[in-house]
């Protein structure tokens, strides 16, 4: 255990504006799975950043970044956690380059604020994960959260241009930079993203933008089993078409979406909503062949969205992809049919439900199963489906889930044969264990 | 001397082999190989001391493995003997990557040229570091499929050059360069194990080690299989050619095309030196008078082609273009590209030899960069010309020169090395899609400080410790290979 009385005193020297709090009040609210940290510190800068993590570092103290608190429940059981770094006030843009499609901001502004901002010149950047208003954008780039329309612009890898990230000692260094195109060393961006502040803690980021689509539509269609949907997904995917986004809805996942958005989704079957944009004339056609192939496909057209209820649509959508217990499958887009009906065997063995929503054209699955409180069934359907998912070249991850089942499973599943480098990795980055243990995978 | 400043000779990181000890590597690696299969006599090493940089360096022997499991087993060789190991794709890399400064076994992937996989529902294929990149395209095209990174080399470099140097290429301006395609690598590492990273599908739990490596320019793995994303082809494809009088009309053309939102599929540019170059070469009917061209190419869906085009043209108009042409056919278009691509060889006909950089500079500092790049290449009294990816803002300068002159090497190393600090200052880096290697080791101080460096040699060290895998690459290093020849 580290000196944390001398940590406090130190803070006062080195970092006198950050704002510390011990109260267990105030504590309780950043406890994270449970566990209460020590100390939360909310530095107003990047310098203190450094400090707050060198001094943690020097004193031998745990340290975990968090930005909206949006994605904490990302990841397996944290070790202790002395200090608590809060970086939402961290909030600048430093620059927005419209010319150039490329911006430079503080790790702790909200996605909808920087989305708010770049709107303004008709930009965007273009990630759409869930949460908004509450996720920073360091937060959703160590988690690597990401949406529906990743399909068409990627994930945060192909979007992040330039990182600063805090190293443990609290030194600050630079990977990549401000330019579109850039293999000068080694790319730490990749690395960064998605290692949920095991490695660095992102102060900011340099972005890739996009400009705001000139226009937007999606066509909602049904189908009466999975394996039509996804044969309609595999044809629109090997088409001219480029869709941004294809989304499938299965019959639980339309009936929370009434429940609690107020979207009415046919409630058997699966939906499959299909996003485009671009300019009006192309969009016309690429709707028009969509509903040719969807008949080809056994369909039924439910609706076509513009506007406002495309807007709340896909909101909808983006929210749903967080329950109380979520597992992210990835797997081939090719075995997302016979995976639904696996899914759909697991859970009436185990007399679970289950409610799917997939990004069907990237292949990645949230499958939310319940009740939530059955975690011995819980733990089972889990276990098998990892290992289905594993047959299909592709892995499960657990993103929420109670505490009760957290302590009790591996949300990660076991580390694959390159977690040795990993390991590596970690040891070279934070050598004392200053960034709190047991979140990442392998308990990193 | 070479072309690149030698950093301060302290100790080498390996001794050159001796003659007793390279006969016991020899003979182990031919009993794992074949004797076919492993090259040793100055002879046949020659053709393996360069690759399309400046600087050489001879191996000691030169071996071409069948498989990821000979690879591995070259490895341990090599580590056995305390031997480096340099990976060699086609040889066309730009900064030096392929290039053994201390010697010692270059693992060549001729062997390893295979398509393993096609899937064309999952829009993947899986591939040997040795396959030609054109050939994979060439492969899927029939099925109406293609691999998106281009390198003008395409017609020779390999894909697993390709990831080794997250190469880019004139339509990486939309769809990314190899890391943005690239979803899983089979890779082995100093140790002689064989590992798998990735996959075939994406965010594999774990760090993404798979953009680590892409790019690592051979310092942390040896790839021996690699994971690629395919795409649909497009359905139209319009190439315009435009034409102007002034460099800075054409920059500003670009840095407004891009600005307005419309994103093409690629802006490459040529100024008069190299049209010149080109036109004698290709006969591609380019305009030898002009100050600059631009070669941009609009793909997608028939209307948003159409759409596409006509603003692009309105911007061209409005920056004076003299005439914009549209390809008319499949046949004018790739004898447009064909100009473009062959470009660097084209210059051959101008000058003996060329030394081109790759520094990247945010868009709309294009028009103050390529003037700086001119009054530079001036001052040295050098003739220097531009062929790009101005939609990138990656930058071609190919400074020309004669090496029998003496004091040229000097002035064009000095001239180099102030054009991308030019870059540097104006937001950008110093190499947008060639590599580092040796060329460009002492300028990555130029934009990363010693703790930015630092960091990075963290990975090496986890990864690479005793830098058995291409050594003396990316980093200021002490000490070089005795003999990296005199130009």
């Amino acid at each position: 255990m580290g000196d944390i009385e001398t940590f406090a005193g130190d803070l006062q020297t080195f970092a006198s504006t950050a704002l510390v709090t011990s109260e267990a009040d105030t504590l309780r609210n950043y406890a994270v799975d449970g566990i209460l940290p020590r100390f939360v510190v909310t530095p107003t800068n990047v310098e203190q950043v450094g400090h707050i993590v060198a001094l943690a570092n020097q004193h031998g103290l745990s340290l975990l970044a968090r930005g909206g608190g949006s994605r904490m429940s990302v990841g397996g059981l944290p070790e202790q956690i002395d200090v608590l770094l809060e970086t939402n006030r961290l909030t600048r843009i430093l620059e927005h380059e419209a010319p150039d499609l490329t911006c430079h901001v503080e790790a702790g502004l909200t996605m909808a604020a920087l989305q708010a901002r770049l709107a303004q010149k008709g930009q965007w950047l273009a990630l759409d994960p869930p949460d908004a208003a509450q996720a920073t954008i360091g937060g959703l780039l160590a988690s690597n959260a990401s949406g529906p329309k990743r399909l068409r612009y990627g994930s945060a890898r192909d979007l992040v241009i330039g990182l600063h990230v805090v190293q443990a000692n609290g030194e600050l260094s630079r990977s990549g930079g401000r330019v579109v195109k850039n293999v000068a060393g080694y790319d730490l961006n990749k690395l960064y993203i998605g290692s949920l502040g095991t490695l660095g803690i992102i102060v900011d980021a340099n972005f890739k933008l996009h400009p705001l689509p000139i226009a937007e539509r999606t066509l909602l269609l049904t189908f009466t089993n999975a394996g039509d949907a996804m044969h309609m997904v595999i044809a629109l995917l090997g088409s001219l078409l480029t869709p941004s986004a294809i989304e499938l809805i299965d019959s639980g996942a339309a009936s929370d979406m009434s429940d609690f958005f107020g979207v009415h989704l046919p409630t058997n079957g699966y939906t499959l909503a299909v996003n485009f944009e671009g300019g009006a004339v192309t969009i016309d056609r690429q709707l028009d062949e969509t509903r040719q192939l969807a008949r080809k496909h056994a369909a039924l057209m439910v609706d076509d969205l513009a506007g406002e209820s495309q807007s709340h649509f896909w909101e909808a959508i983006r929210e749903h992809t967080q329950g109380s217990v979520t597992c992210k499958v990835a797997i081939l887009v090719s075995q997302v049919a016979p995976y639904l009906q696996t899914v759909e065997q697991v859970c009436r063995r185990h007399d679970l439900e289950a409610a799917i929503l997939a990004h069907a054209g990237n292949g990645i699955l949230f499958i939310e199963l319940r009740p939530s409180d059955a975690t011995p069934r819980l733990i089972e359907a889990i276990a098998e489906l990892r290992s289905y998912a594993k047959e299909a070249r592709g892995s499960l991850i657990v993103e929420r889930c109670p505490v009760d089942l957290k302590r009790r499973i591996n949300v990660w599943g076991e580390p694959g044969s390159d977690f040795f480098l990993m390991q590596r990795l970690k040891n070279q980055f934070d050598p004392n264990g200053t960034f709190v243990k047991g979140r990442f995978v392998g308990g990193l | 001397m070479s072309i690149t400043a030698l950093p301060p000779t302290t100790t080498p990181l390996f001794e050159r082999i001796s003659e007793s000890k390279k006969e016991d590597v020899v003979r182990d690696l031919s009993a794992l190989l074949g004797a076919k299969y492993v090259l040793h006599t100055s002879y046949d090493l020659m053709l393996y001391e360069y690759d399309a940089s400046i600087d050489r360096c001879t191996p000691d022997i030169v071996v071409m493995p069948a498989s990821t499991e000979d690879v591995a087993a070259i490895v341990k060789i090599a580590a056995s003997y305390n031997t480096p190991v340099v990976p060699r794709g086609a040889g066309t890399g730009l900064s030096g990557g392929a290039i053994p400064v201390y010697g010692g076994i270059v693992i060549v992937f001729t062997r390893m040229n295979r398509i393993l996989e096609i899937d064309y529902d999952n829009l993947r294929a899986v591939v040997q570091p040795g396959l030609v990149n054109l050939h994979l395209s060439n492969a899927l095209n029939p099925q109406g499929f293609y691999y998106v990174p281009d390198p003008s080399s395409q017609r020779s470099c390999t894909i697993g050059g390709n990831a080794g140097e997250n190469a880019g290429g004139p339509h990486t301006l939309i769809y990314g360069v190899t890391t943005n395609h690239v979803l899983g690598l089979e890779i082995v590492t100093p140790e002689g194990k064989i590992v798998q990273v990735g996959g075939w599908t994406q965010d594999t739990p774990g760090y993404d080690l798979t953009g680590l490596l892409i790019g690592s320019e051979g310092t942390l793995c040896i790839v021996t299989k690699i994971i690629v994303r395919i795409v649909h082809m497009p359905e139209a494809v319009k190439t315009m050619v435009a034409v102007f009088d002034t460099m800075d009309d054409a920059s500003n053309t670009v840095s407004e095309i891009i600005a307005s939102g419309v994103i093409p599929a690629a802006i490459e540019m040529m100024d008069q030196m190299i049209l010149q170059a080109v036109e004698a070469d290709t006969h591609a009917g380019y305009p030898m008078d002009a100050a600059a061209v631009l070669l941009m190419e609009a793909e997608g869906l028939r209307e948003g082609v159409a759409e596409q085009v006509e603003q692009i043209v309105a911007v061209c108009n409005k920056y004076h273009a003299r005439a914009v042409r549209i390809a008319a056919n499949e046949t004018e278009r790739q004898l447009f590209w064909a100009g473009r691509k062959n470009a660097f060889g084209a210059v051959g006909r101008i000058s003996p030899e060329f030394y081109v950089q790759d520094g990247v500079v945010p868009r709309t500092r294009l028009p103050y960069v390529l003037r700086r790049v001119s009054e530079i290449c001036a001052s040295y009294g050098l003739r220097v010309g531009n062929v790009f990816h101005a939609g990138d803002g990656n930058l071609h300068p190919l400074i020309l020169f004669d090496s029998h002159i003496p004091g040229e090497i000097e002035r064009v190393r000095k001239a180099g090395h102030e054009i991308l600090e030019v870059c540097a200052e104006a937001g950008g880096t110093i190499t947008g899609e060639h590599g580092v290697g040796i060329e460009k080791q002492e300028e990555m101080a130029l934009i990363f400080n010693e703790v930015d460096l630092r960091v990075m040699q963290q990975v090496r060290q986890a990864w690479n410790p005793h830098q058995l895998f291409n050594p003396g690459k990316l980093f200021p290093m002490p000490g070089r290979c005795a003999d990296i020849k005199q130009l």
